[in-house]
């Protein structure tokens, strides 16, 4: 079923799982429907558009490259180390030189880049996609690179307006040392007696991950309200100036001695460290159960089951660089990072429990569910880049 | 008459530009003209872009309101701060809490640091010379280490994680506020401060003749007394100048507060700075630093009100002059003890804490049978810390450690020098409005907190600025910044050793007929670079550890230590950050001392 011929007027489930309420499925819909007239029209008039189905040449790709010798990549990932070094490997000839830093620090740092134009970056992988696509591409500072091959293989929502390279969760996570069973059943248990002073978040003030994660609670503020007339059987009272139930979570869970922490793995760490009496639980990105392998001394795992939803999925982009010296070298990163059907070594350090490839071939890595099998809200760009602002405002505005 | 007038009028105007001309003929004068320049374009233009800024819409401001017009015209951003839901914690909660931080920390910090200045220099304490070798220490270790060591040693069970040694120990937890908070920021940064006042008061201490301090005690005055009326009064230029250095340096602080503070959500104005301009609302920040240097401003302000107008007390009279210890009697032992506890918990402890950490296998696990060198030297291995190799063994590591040492000499030396004609335009042209604007400009960036600093440049200097071209990306940028950052120490130190060199000697030799040239050459410099090394070894400490200021300005080209070492941190690998961090400590302490021989051959 092509994606713009999903019904309206009823929650619509994606491949990969997540619910999108009927307002705003609607809204999508229309823009949806522009869309695709607009595509019509483009290929009538002959244009080519990346996403024709010519063979992806790897051959000539990589001979290009090669006469380019290398390629610089921003990084949010420090794993970036590990796929430039599988890259080197498998292409010769083309140095991969990884750099590793925030994202909103690759943002600042491509925008004062293409103001001196002095071209570093010709690659930029990172989180945050309403601010990559508003501050970036939208002003053309970056465009989008999908490899032909790949296009059938994954949904066209991944492939614009920027290639999506995988869906990361950010999730509960709890000590199953000491706890056998998941220790809350609702995101409303959070803001209960029993966990005051036991819940730990990462800082959305320093992270802008956890804006995403903020926003997309609030934009599903009518299934909080569900959900919370579901737990404590009547409807959600709301605090004076507190808009909808979103909100009003936010404000009990802050009124509930939420501690924040700086970093997402001082949170897993926090919340995982073996040996503790009345360990907390605490928010943080699914994928820091890698840290397990790290550190055996960290005992924790996802809340996997939980109402309305065990976490929310955000997106990590990688696009191309408008005036990069190394064009082609930067296609045929993209093209490796992408992995293949097996998963494949390229996207090996993504093929992690917690991070979810975006390509329809690629099965889930081994323990984790596929990420449709798990209840997920997924961030929605546009929502986040208009409202994730007032939303952290909230947040620092009631920080007592 | 009109041919007198004519020739009045000619007359005048020779006079005029005459003047004019021997006026700007006075070298110090023509130096105070360039270094205005300078300053013009390092310091002022960037304080006139922040204030530009905060009254402009900005691009990412389109999250913040339906109304922003990029480029347009707003009060946006001051009503933000002034007059909306955020106020009462942007501003007024963390505004408390940065100003009594920073007033605690500098009390403590003045007071450990002058009774050690004293104790080194006015008694006969034992090991007076180690002492006063190791009080700089403190302020070499980064300060975040200190922040560490106190989460180590008193962190309670509301994190979560393992138990501090505190709890380990006694089986008590100790409550909040000794965990997190207002206490342990002010504990831990008056460690890391007291070296300030003790290299100021004990300079002081030095130059001061015991035959005043002996003619009091002749005239039969108590020794508290003549402490309190005589010693007191002579170091107290240097006691309040030490205030104002350690208290505006807090205000601007960012690591340890967030690291101590976020648990118990103490927040402080820099931690507001910092992720306001992370969070691309730099306009925002702006403002919240305006209040910053404000407070400040009037800080030193009460400070010269106090000193008056007696301000330079001149205590080198080049007559004769000795220095007589005071006897400790019974107290030698004890106060001996009492420092070896200081160094302990302000040195030795965090040093260990720190290179045990590069040892451990597993983050905080600290047992014996798990300590390891990879870290250091292990070869890169996709099977180990995500492909890196150990520090010694990595390209990027040493590249980023040339580029710190580069850059730390580089402004070091810069700054150092314009320091010096700092020092000798301001002192040359005492009481002269050209030279007290070259002073307080040279004093601006102290206030300026550095991360707003940062942002700054990158906005100013990454187009085409006039006849400059685009810096970003270049390491003619970084090293800019942090020479602005830094005149404030060195342009401090040279007006210090400038005034105590008489003007006679270099009257003498231009009556001789000596140039400009050759009078600062041979007179003027060797005299004075004395206190340029120690303006320049300052610099060159803070520098090696500058994060907050350049982490925005650095490219992959110009990446220092201490960014790498930030990196580190953010993703969990303690090991990494911490060898980073003795690597740093190591590379200063080598600079320090090396710098020092190079003074004592070249000093009078």
């Amino acid at each position: 079923m092509p994606f713009w011929d999903e019904p309206a007027g009823q929650a619509v489930e994606h491949a990969y799982g997540y619910t999108v309420s009927p307002v705003l499925q609607e809204r999508r819909i229309t823009m949806r429907k522009v869309l695709s007239v607009l595509c019509v029209l483009v290929l009538v008039f002959g244009f080519t558009v990346t996403v024709t189905a010519e063979t992806f040449d790897e051959k000539a790709l990589y001979e290009a490259a090669k006469n380019e010798g290398e390629v610089n990549i921003y990084s949010y990932s420090s794993r970036v180390f590990k796929f430039g070094k599988t890259f080197e490997e498998k292409y010769p000839g083309v140095k991969v030189n990884g750099f590793d830093m925030d994202s909103p620090e690759i943002v600042t740092k491509v925008l004062a880049e293409q103001a001196a134009k002095n071209y570093v970056a010709d690659v930029i992988f990172l989180k945050d996609p309403s601010t990559v696509v508003n501050e970036l591409y939208h002003k053309k500072l970056v465009y989008n690179y999908v490899p032909s091959d790949l296009v059938a293989l994954i949904p066209a929502m991944y492939r614009e307006p920027l290639l999506v390279h995988h869906a990361s969760v950010d999730a509960l996570v709890y000590n199953n040392e000491k706890m056998n069973a998941f220790p809350i059943k609702s995101l409303w248990d959070l803001t209960t007696d029993a966990w005051k002073g036991r819940v730990i978040f990462s800082d959305p003030q320093k992270m802008s991950e956890f804006v995403e994660v903020l926003a997309t609670i609030v934009q599903h503020s009518d299934e909080m309200a569900a959900d919370y007339k579901r737990v404590f059987g009547k409807d959600i009272t709301l605090s004076s100036g507190v808009e909808n139930a979103g909100f009003e979570w936010i404000l009990r869970l802050l009124n509930n001695d939420l501690i924040i922490l700086g970093s997402t793995n001082s949170v897993s760490e926090a919340v995982g460290l073996s040996d503790q009496a009345n360990p907390p639980v605490g928010l943080t990105a699914y994928s820091r159960l890698r840290d397990k392998e790290k550190n055996p001394n960290l005992k924790f795992d996802v809340i996997t089951k939980l109402e309305p939803v065990m976490g929310v999925a955000t997106e990590v982009v990688v696009a191309m660089v408008k005036g990069g010296a190394h064009p082609n070298a930067a296609k045929l990163l993209i093209h490796w990072m992408m992995g293949d059907t097996k998963g494949g070594e390229g996207y090996k350090p993504y093929f992690v429990l917690g991070n979810f490839s975006v390509r329809t071939d690629v099965p889930p890595p081994k323990g984790s569910a596929s990420l449709s099998e798990l209840k997920l809200w997924k961030a929605d760009a546009d929502y986040v880049w208009n409202e994730g602002q007032k939303v952290l405002d909230f947040w620092v505005a009631h920080l007592k | 008459m009109t041919n007198t007038a004519v020739c009045m009028e000619q007359r005048e105007t020779t006079l005029r530009f005459s003047r004019i001309k021997n006026y700007v003929r006075q070298p110090h004068i023509v130096i105070s003209l360039v270094l205005l320049v300078i300053l013009l374009i390092i310091v002022i233009l960037p304080f006139a872009r922040m204030i530009e800024d905060s009254f402009v819409w900005q691009f990412a401001d389109t999250r913040l309101s339906r109304n922003a017009e990029p480029g347009g015209l707003t009060l946006f951003h001051w009503k933000r701060v002034f007059a909306s839901a955020l106020t009462q914690n942007i501003l007024y909660r963390p505004l408390i809490n940065s100003v009594s931080t920073s007033l605690s920390v500098s009390l403590v910090a003045m007071f450990i640091g002058s009774f050690l200045a004293w104790l080194v220099s006015r008694t006969d304490l034992p090991f007076k010379k180690i002492i006063a070798t190791m009080a700089v220490l403190p302020y070499v270790i980064p300060s975040y280490i200190h922040a560490l060591a106190w989460l180590n040693l008193f962190k309670n069970s509301r994190i979560g994680g393992a138990a501090g040694v505190f709890q380990y120990l006694t089986g008590i937890t100790p409550p909040d506020w000794l965990s997190y908070g207002y206490f342990p920021i002010v504990v831990t940064l008056s460690i890391h401060y007291f070296p300030f006042t003790f290299l100021l008061v004990s300079a002081a201490l030095t130059s001061i003749d015991s035959r005043l301090e002996e003619s009091g005690e002749i005239l039969g005055a108590t020794r508290f007394h003549i402490l309190r009326r005589i010693t007191f009064p002579l170091v107290l230029p240097a006691l309040l100048s030490s205030f104002i250095l350690t208290f505006s340096r807090v205000l601007g602080t960012f690591g340890t507060p967030y690291f101590l503070g976020t648990p118990v959500r103490y927040y402080t104005l820099s931690t507001q700075i910092y992720s306001n301009i992370i969070n691309r609302i730099p306009s925002v920040g702006y403002i919240l630093a305006f209040v910053l240097i404000i407070i400040s401003s009037a800080v030193i302000y009460i400070n010269q009100r106090m000193i008056g107008r007696s301000k330079s007390f001149v205590t080198i009279a080049g007559k004769g002059f000795r220095v007589t210890e005071t006897p400790l009697e019974k107290l030698r032992y004890p106060l001996l003890c009492l420092i070896g506890l200081l160094f302990v918990a302000s040195v030795i402890l965090p040093l260990v804490l720190l290179v045990w950490q590069t040892l451990t296998l597993y983050p905080n696990d600290y047992s014996i049978k798990h300590l390891t060198l990879l870290f250091w030297i292990g070869k890169a291995n996709t099977a180990f810390a995500e492909g890196e190799a150990g520090i010694l063994r990595n390209p990027a590591i040493i590249g980023a450690a040339w580029n710190s040492i580069k850059l730390a000499l580089v402004s070091s030396v810069i700054a150092g020098f314009i320091g010096i004609f700092i020092g000798y335009a301001v002192v040359k042209g005492r009481n002269t409005k050209l030279a007290s604007a070259v002073e307080q400009m040279s004093f601006l960036p102290y206030l300026v907190p550095g991360i707003a600093f940062g942002a700054l440049y990158l906005a100013l200097f990454s187009h085409r600025f006039g006849p400059l071209p685009a810096l970003y990306g270049t390491f003619t940028l970084v090293a800019l910044v942090c020479i602005a950052k830094n005149l404030p120490f060195t342009g401090r130190a040279g007006i210090t050793s400038m005034l105590q060199i008489g003007s006679e000697l270099e009257e003498a030799s231009e009556t001789l007929g000596a140039r400009w040239v050759t009078r600062f050459r041979r007179i003027i410099l060797p005299l004075s670079i004395q206190g340029a090394i120690s303006g320049f070894i300052l610099v060159f400490i803070t520098v090696m550890r500058e994060l907050s200021l350049i982490i925005l300005l650095v490219t992959p080209e110009t990446r220092t230590l201490t960014t790498m070492t930030f990196r580190y941190q953010e993703q969990g690998y303690t090991q990494f950050s911490s060898a980073i961090s003795v690597l740093i400590i190591i590379i200063v302490i080598f600079g320090e001392s090396l710098s020092r021989r190079f003074g004592k051959k070249n000093g009078i």
